[in-house]
């Protein structure tokens, strides 16, 4: 298996007004990543999105979908752009049929499929994206946010292996910005690979795997959201900012209050880094070397500052003749809070009560359509319901216990991304799915 | 953006389109409508059309759940103009003896038997017709009506095309109301000239517009592998025993009315 899935190789097109638009592109875009392409407008992002899909033809250069050279014919173009789906930016350019189903069902229908199929994967798709409801309804009748939706719903009814997004969150208001992202995650989690385009720093760098910088028709810059905002030559080259979780990190770290070189990308990240070292003296055995680490036991009550209980390794940082040592004090959460998260999918009324009691939930969160929809119906109270998976990190963090409400690729996205989160900080973070067997 | 008057201008179809009755089989409903309209057109007294008129008023307004208040405001509109002929025709046509009369000028006017018969004739023929046809356009949205063109084997890409033009003209609709209020803030329509210049202005933008709006609906539609053919999928909606019945209870009744008022005369 090849890891690249698209991969252009010097990349040229231009107008036919003779107006350059992509001046030699060498990308790589990895299979089950999630890649942004960041620059201001009028630098060929869109245009480079309308090349990796066939829909125009480059000047010069080769684009290679799985390690194959994309031809022109019939069958090449079909396969490719069944493969590769773009949303477009203005959702209204995209959706043209007068109902929902009909638009969703446009490319399963020219994909050759049976009507019975057609019939199948639609209802399927508009379920999954919580569109069961708009289905007879005209476009006109739809908010921006399901627009979206839709939009989106029309391309993933073709199971493609790749999906293009062209600014995806422009014009949607911060919860439906925040439900476009779940659903993007939860496919992504499901092995599609993701490319967008945005100029939203914050965006790109706490979404993406991988970035580009794109500016005047060239790549300007790569890597890993640590590497290329670490870079402000680069950024002011690219006519961009540095992202806001960033600017307030090296604000504090300068003022000495945050580990030195930490790079969060959320804010249960930065929250993370707010840890000056704890130094301490003790008295140790004699035998004792610098940089040892003692266990210290495990400290409650007004001794544990960062959970119920905590589990306290010190590193020695200083011996003195006495006896005594200055360690560095090392927290961790034994009982820090946690995060149950509850598949809707098998919910019923009574164990879900049964375990709102025998958890001790302190706060709720939904995350994604059908879950909002849940909750109205069974008169759930919601507390958070956008930035779910940093909100409930951070109310874990002070010891708090949540609930998820989620389904399908969610759950398995949210699993993991706590869990990183838990290895990356050292705390431990009770995660769970609360109504599997 | 001047939402009000976009809600003034699509009404009739999202009243359709929130309507009970759209999800009932559309066959039936212009079956009824036509049903309805040529027994009203060819009674020969104004009993039968007012029938109709009525039946089809509570239809709409009771199973089409379209309040009554907007449904009289969509009325009233064509309902004032045929009074105004009814008036005019029932003065200067048909024979027979004088019911009512008096001079101007010197000359006479008077309404006489023919006259009042055919005044009302024509009054209660125009109302169930105008009902018949309220029916149809409040219960039964553009959407619902491709499927129906579909089967009465109407040529593919005339479909096509009217399909995207309903979607289109909501888009456009909303440029051309965003143009219009960008114009109206700076004083666009002040005076005659100036709004003549602006709507012109206007109509440019508008065309140029819907054809960008062609060309990048080609390139997206091309993206999702469009080669030339969109298929529809009609929904199924049989039609139940109890409509069908109720159908046909209808039918009998009017009927029976068109036939034995066939010689009735008003005075």
């Amino acid at each position: 298996m090849i890891m690249a899935i698209l991969e252009t190789k010097d990349l040229k097109y231009s107008y036919p007004d003779g107006t350059t638009a992509i001046r030699g592109m060498d990308i790589e875009i990895m299979r089950g990543k999630k890649t942004a392409f960041v620059g201001r407008n009028g630098s060929g992002k869109s245009t480079l999105f309308m090349l990796l899909n066939g829909t125009i033809k480059p000047k010069d250069g080769r684009i290679l979908f799985n390690g194959k050279q994309l031809g022109y014919d019939r069958k090449s173009l079909r396969d490719i752009r069944k493969n590769v789906g773009i949303v477009f930016q203005n959702s209204d350019d995209q959706i043209f049929a007068p109902t929902v189903y009909q638009d969703v069902a446009f490319g399963p229908t020219n994909l050759g499929y049976s009507k019975e199929k057609v019939r199948e994967k639609v209802t399927e798709t508009l379920e999954y994206f919580g569109l069961t409801d708009l289905k007879d309804k005209p476009p006109h009748h739809l908010s921006g946010g399901q627009k979206k939706r839709v939009a989106i719903a029309g391309i993933v009814s073709m199971q493609p292996q790749v999906i293009i997004l062209d600014e995806p969150l422009a014009n949607l208001d911060p919860v439906g910005a925040d439900e476009l992202l779940d659903v993007l995650n939860a496919l992504n989690d499901s092995g599609t690979t993701l490319i967008i385009s945005t100029h939203d720093v914050d965006l790109a760098h706490n979404w993406a795997d991988h970035l580009y910088f794109m500016a005047k028709g060239k790549v300007i810059g790569e890597g890993t959201p640590d590497k290329v905002f670490n870079d402000p030559e680069l950024i002011r080259e690219a006519h961009l900012k540095s992202p806001i979780t960033l600017d307030i990190y090296h604000e504090i770290e300068r003022r000495g209050l945050a580990k030195p070189n930490q790079h969060p990308t959320s804010v249960p990240e930065l929250v993370d880094t707010l840890k000056p070292p704890e130094l301490m003296w003790v008295e140790v055995p004699t035998e004792t070397l610098e940089g040892d680490v003692l266990n210290l036991g495990v400290l409650h009550g007004e001794y544990a500052l960062q959970s119920p209980y905590e589990a306290v390794n010190a590193r020695v940082l200083h011996m003195h003749s006495d006896g005594r040592a200055v360690v560095e004090v090392v927290r961790h959460g034994i009982k820090a809070g946690g995060i149950a998260i509850y598949d809707i999918e098998q919910y019923d009324p009574d164990g879900f009560q049964r375990i709102m009691e025998t958890e001790e939930i302190a706060m709720i969160g939904a995350m994604g359509k059908q879950s909002k929809m849940l909750a109205e119906e069974y008169h759930i109270p919601i507390q958070i319901s956008s930035g779910v998976i940093d909100r409930t990190l951070l109310m874990a963090l002070c010891g708090k216990r949540c609930l998820i409400l989620t389904s399908g690729g969610m759950i398995s996205h949210s699993m993991k991304r706590i869990d990183e989160y838990a290895q990356r900080s050292g705390i431990a973070i009770n995660v769970s799915i609360v109504n599997h067997d | 953006m001047d939402r009000q008057a976009i809600c003034i201008t699509n009404i009739l179809d999202d009243y359709a389109l929130l309507s009970p009755l759209r999800y009932r089989n559309n066959y039936l409903k212009i079956g009824i409508v036509t049903f309805g309209l040529l027994m009203g057109v060819s009674s020969t007294s104004p009993i039968t059309p007012i029938l109709i008129a009525l039946s089809m008023f509570l239809a709409t307004v009771l199973f089409g759940a379209i309040p009554v208040r907007f449904y009289l405001k969509l009325l009233s509109a064509p309902a004032v103009f045929v009074l105004l002929s009814v008036v005019v025709i029932a003065f200067f046509f048909g024979t027979g003896g004088e019911l009512f009369g008096f001079d101007i000028l010197g000359y006479r006017f008077s309404i006489n038997t023919g006259g009042l018969n055919m005044a009302l004739l024509v009054l209660a023929r125009t109302l169930s017709g105008m009902t018949c046809l309220f029916f149809l356009a409040l219960t039964t949205p553009m959407v619902e009506l491709f499927s129906v063109l579909k089967t009465m084997k109407l040529p593919d890409s005339f479909i096509e095309i009217s399909m995207m033009m309903y979607r289109y003209i909501f888009v456009f609709l909303e440029v051309a109301w965003s143009i219009r209020y960008a114009q109206n803030v700076r004083l666009g329509y002040r005076d005659w000239w100036t709004s003549l210049r602006s709507l012109a202005m206007l109509c440019t933008t508008l065309f140029l517009r819907s054809w960008e709006q062609g060309e990048k609906i080609f390139v997206s539609m091309s993206s999702r592998c469009y080669d030339g053919k969109l298929v529809f999928f009609e929904e199924r909606r049989p039609i139940r025993i109890n409509e069908m019945m109720l159908t046909c209870l209808y039918v009998a009744a009017i009927t029976l009315v068109w036939y034995s008022t066939r010689d009735f005369v008003f005075v």
